[in-house]
């Protein structure tokens, strides 16, 4: 159709107010400072594997919400996460990405977390074993006893990941909250250990939300070269894109013809556990997390929100423990030829939400996003994305299509 | 007894801390002038490895990390130091050292109280 003079490009799109939403939500930095207090600093994160802190004492550090945040292993074996933080002066208390506390560090004694600032210690439970000159200081007034680390909620779960909460008083247990989403997966992802054998970030130019949505929508099969030549086929186009409550769906799975993918060959061979040969799952987590099990490989999203226009996105690549190193190098092949930083996928995804990126600046001029597509519920309908705006409304207490207004449940979208 | 040669004592200069293995038991062998001591490798306060933060001077052990301190002459234990010191005998032949080694000689570390409930805990 015609082009738009700009009265007619700001006018509302012929769709109902479900079907599309306003770019403030994805540039507005007080919106975006709501959405760390309402959402990041209450929902569950799964910060990381469990086999990246394989042995007692392995810690590993990261943020909630802007939160500095330590998980570790005790010498008993327990994973646990507290803030990363000394409660004397407020000095971070481990710099380190990940590393062991089982050797001594310059300012830092074994078996322990040291901050370095005026030598305060604690255990792997919290607990602070020490005070340097704490008589001398506190006299009687302030006893190690009297302080520790901040603990949070942390379970390792749904394969070994390991989810934290800010919130002491979550709202919905773990289990509730992601077992429903995660029965698809559950028997594979549970029946033996797995283990990370790839690790890299993005950070890129764009909200945080927009990374999710791409990964709850396969329309963008457009931007994917290999897909359009190769992929398509009724069985693909045929996958249903399943609500679940709390935000999250799931795409259910289609039999992945690697016959026709030049250079691929069958991955039948190394299929995950209790997964029919050649499998292809996905489960999109509110609010921003991506579990994808193609076959051999299973593939992990955590988008930490860094600023309305800044996200960081962790991606981790999973395999069975037990693999032999023959089985590993293939199942990392499988894994980085198509979600590797130079496989055949992964950055043209990545060049999708820096391009949205790009035009919802902080400041920039609001625009519609549409999320129309009605396709039975298929990959290529959008319902995966408003199904997640409504929970996004739900705990912002914005309607997502003009975030100036409270939330109200949409009718039409009830039935979907 | 069973007396187990280390090194020979002039390895050892005078008022240092030096780290050996013997038969699979680790210790430190400290030299503070006025004789030898070969204690475990650790500060019985917060395990540090002594031969990294140990010093010597006057006849005193100090671990630097937390001035826990020991006078080698009597093994009295100095200022704030909580936990005495626990010691192999040594003797020298010849200027060779020798240590009686029954066994390995450790220190306890309370592994502090075990977490309550965790629906209790965050309650």
């Amino acid at each position: 159709m015609a082009a738009k003079n700009h009265g007619q490009w700001l006018a509302e799109p012929g769709l109902k107010p479900n079907e599309w939403v306003d770019s403030r939500i994805y540039s507005d930095p007080g919106i975006f400072e709501e959405e760390l207090e309402k959402i990041f600093k209450k929902a569950w994160i799964p910060i990381c594997h469990e086999s990246e802190l394989a042995k007692p004492y392995d810690f590993r550090t990261t943020t909630i919400a802007r939160e500095p945040i330590i998980v570790c292993r005790g010498p008993d074996n327990e994973v646990r996460a507290f803030l990363n933080v000394c409660p004397h002066r407020g000095m971070i208390i481990e710099r380190r990405p990940s590393g062991s506390f089982l050797e001594g560090q310059p300012s830092g004694n074994p078996k322990r977390m040291t901050c370095m600032f005026h030598a305060w210690q604690y255990d792997l439970r919290g607990n602070c074993v020490y005070i340097s000159r704490e008589k001398e200081g506190y006299q009687e007034r302030l006893r190690k006893e009297d302080v520790g680390l901040r603990r949070l909620r942390c379970e390792v779960k749904f394969g070994g990941f390991v989810w934290v909460t800010l919130d002491d008083n979550p709202q919905v247990s773990l289990e509730d909250w992601a077992g429903p989403a995660f029965t698809c997966l559950r028997k594979t992802l549970e029946a033996e250990p797995l283990e990370v054998f790839h690790y890299h970030k993005a950070i890129v130019n764009a909200n945080y939300k927009l990374w999710h949505d791409t990964n709850c929508e396969f329309y963008h099969d457009f931007m994917h070269y290999h897909n359009r030549v190769t992929g398509f086929n009724d069985a693909y186009f045929a996958r249903k894109n399943e609500a679940f409550e709390h935000g999250h769906i799931v795409v259910g799975t289609f039999e992945v013809k690697y016959e026709n993918y030049e250079g691929f060959q069958s991955r039948a061979a190394l299929s995950f556990p209790y997964l029919p040969p050649n499998q292809w799952y996905m489960i999109d987590m509110f609010p921003g997390m991506n579990f994808n099990l193609r076959g051999s490989a299973l593939r992990c999203d955590v988008v930490t929100p860094l600023a309305p226009d800044r996200v960081m996105i962790e991606f981790r690549g999973l395999g069975l423990k037990r693999d032999t190193a023959e089985e590993r190098q293939t199942r990392v092949n499988h894994h980085n030829s198509i979600w590797g930083p130079f496989g055949r996928n992964l950055h043209e995804d990545l060049l999708g939400v820096q391009g949205q990126g790009t035009t919802m600046l902080p400041g920039s001029e609001p625009r519609r996003i549409l999320h129309g597509r009605h396709e039975n519920q298929t990959i290529h309908d959008e319902n995966g994305m408003r199904h997640y705006y409504q929970e996004w409304g739900r705990w912002m207490n914005r309607q997502p299509n003009n975030p100036d207004l409270p939330y109200a449940e949409p009718m039409s979208v009830a039935a979907e | 007894m069973t007396w187990k040669r280390i090194c020979e004592a002039a390895e050892i200069p005078e008022n240092s801390v030096k780290k050996f293995e013997v038969d699979g038991v680790a210790l430190v062998v400290v030299n503070y002038g006025e004789g030898f001591r070969a204690i475990p490798p650790i500060c019985p306060h917060m395990e540090e490895p002594l031969a990294e933060s140990g010093v010597v001077a006057r006849c005193i052990l100090t671990c630097t990390k937390h001035l826990w301190a020991w006078d080698l002459r009597t093994l009295e234990m100095q200022g704030e130091t909580e936990r005495p010191l626990k010691t192999y005998e040594v003797k020298q032949e010849n200027g060779t050292l020798l240590a009686n080694i029954e066994g390995e000689l450790t220190y306890d570390f309370d592994d502090a109280a075990g977490d309550s409930d965790d629906d209790d805990f965050f309650k």
